[in-house]
């Protein structure tokens, strides 16, 4: 039979880190047969002074924490408030949009009012649920990794010339992570549209042979892209280069399949009842879509560089240039 | 919140830190983690068992407390003693401590004095 000390004790183990968990066993049980000790000794009856004892020590989860010294909290002061911003942006950017889309798809498919709004409700609440457990993830992994005050683990002290020029226009922590949860957020999509979002897959299942593994790798690159940016402090020919690379290695097989009808679920096109005409037009805002964004992305980060090798400002947001008169 | 727990609240504040001290301080001579609750409430040192236990062991993992079992006796009892390093960090605590303590005495005298001028 286990008893109330026995209970208390394991209670406080199942929470501390295996190899600690002899000694802490041993120490624990002798400092609480100390404590019920002197109680009796100073006249209460046994089981009322185990109890008190148990009592006294408090909450076992608690004093777990204590023994692995962890931190009891998910997200901590520093990263708190980027985390706020960035899910206040998703969810007043991602989220209308999402909607906006579910409806437009069920209205084109002459759907009823009732199935429209059923619909856009269902996307929201899904996508919502996506983007605050894989943002918080990231958030809570940085933290548990040492990812908060100044960054990343800095390779020197902090001096004078560590502060921002204002020029530069280099990433906040804020730009970082967004440019970290972009690409989990579209890997998480790429294989939920195979099971959630419509009764068919969006994309054609035969891309799983390759082609959609593949751009899951590349998006994972994009994810140590944005690490390496972030360490690395500043934009340069070298960042073009490799930015270029990543862009190029995710785009130009898109446009391909887009081109070769290999992109999207024939079973999927068929059951929206658009007809031709409307494919051929939604396969050529795709393609649009994905090079313009493309080329975009490499020639702000070309322009970006330039810029910095040459000394010149950068427009940033929420700066503001002071005149000289 | 209410004056109590404002109070409470920048009490602890306060004394944080203070039971590293006595808690070096006393195991200079060796003791194990209920003898040194104990002698740290006769003190005058309100210390919880379970803020105390957790301590013990990281002031260990820091390298400023060893320890050892005793088996002599027929319970089985985990023994602290300081180290040098520890003793060394205490001493530069109570330096501190006790600068603190006049400064602050300093600042009240200051104040009383610009009053009645």
């Amino acid at each position: 039979m286990t008893t109330l000390i026995d209970r208390y004790v394991f209670t406080v183990l199942r929470r501390v880190p295996e190899r600690q968990r002899p000694d802490i066993e041993r120490e624990l049980r002798a400092s609480i047969a100390d404590a019920v000790d002197s109680r009796v000794d100073g006249g209460e009856p046994e089981a009322a002074a185990i109890e008190a004892t148990l009592v006294e020590l408090g909450d076992p989860d608690k004093l777990a924490d204590g023994y692995a010294d962890r931190p009891q909290y998910l997200i901590g002061p520093d990263m708190f408030p980027v985390w706020r911003r960035l899910m206040t942006l998703f969810f007043t950017t991602v989220l209308p949009i999402v909607a906006v889309v579910a409806v437009v798809v069920k209205v084109l498919d002459g759907a009823t009012f009732g199935t429209v709004i059923g619909a856009a409700i269902s996307a929201a609440i899904t996508t919502a649920a996506h983007l605050a457990f894989w943002t918080t993830g990231i958030f809570a992994l940085l933290e548990r990794t040492g990812v908060n005050r100044g960054g990343l683990p800095m390779r020197h002290t902090w001096a004078l010339a560590d502060l921002p020029r204002y020029e530069a226009g280099f990433q906040t922590l804020g730009q970082f992570a967004a440019n970290l949860v972009w690409p989990v957020l579209l890997i998480v999509a790429l294989v939920l549209q195979q099971f959630t979002f419509f009764d068919v897959p969006v994309l054609d299942p035969a891309g799983w042979s390759f082609w959609w593994p593949y751009l899951i790798a590349v998006l994972l690159l994009e994810c140590a892209y944005a690490v390496w940016l972030f360490r690395r402090g500043a934009w340069s020919h070298t960042v073009t280069a490799v930015n270029a690379v990543l862009a190029v290695l995710s785009a130009a097989p898109m446009i391909w399949l887009l081109s070769t009808e290999q992109f999207f679920n024939p079973a999927f096109l068929g059951s929206l009842g658009w007809g031709t005409d409307p494919l051929n037009w939604l396969t050529w805002t795709v393609i649009a879509s994905v090079a313009l964004t493309a080329i975009f992305d490499v020639a702000d980060t070309a322009i970006r560089a330039e810029r910095t090798r040459r000394g010149l400002p950068h427009p940033s947001p929420g700066h503001h240039t002071v005149g000289v008169h | 919140m209410t004056m109590d727990a404002t109070l409470a609240g920048h009490l602890q504040e306060l004394r944080r830190g203070t039971v590293v001290v006595a808690s070096l301080t006393v195991l200079r001579t060796p003791g194990y983690g209920y003898s040194l609750l104990e002698s740290l409430s006769q003190a005058g040192f309100e210390v919880e068992a379970n803020t105390l236990y957790p301590l013990l062991r990281r002031l260990e993992t820091q390298g400023l407390l060893t320890s050892s079992w005793n088996t002599d006796e027929a319970r089985p009892r985990k023994f602290y003693t300081t180290t040098e390093q520890g003793d060394a960090l205490a001493s530069a605590l109570r330096d501190e401590w006790a600068r603190l303590d006049r400064a602050i005495n300093d600042l009240d005298d200051h104040a009383a004095m610009g009053g009645n001028s």
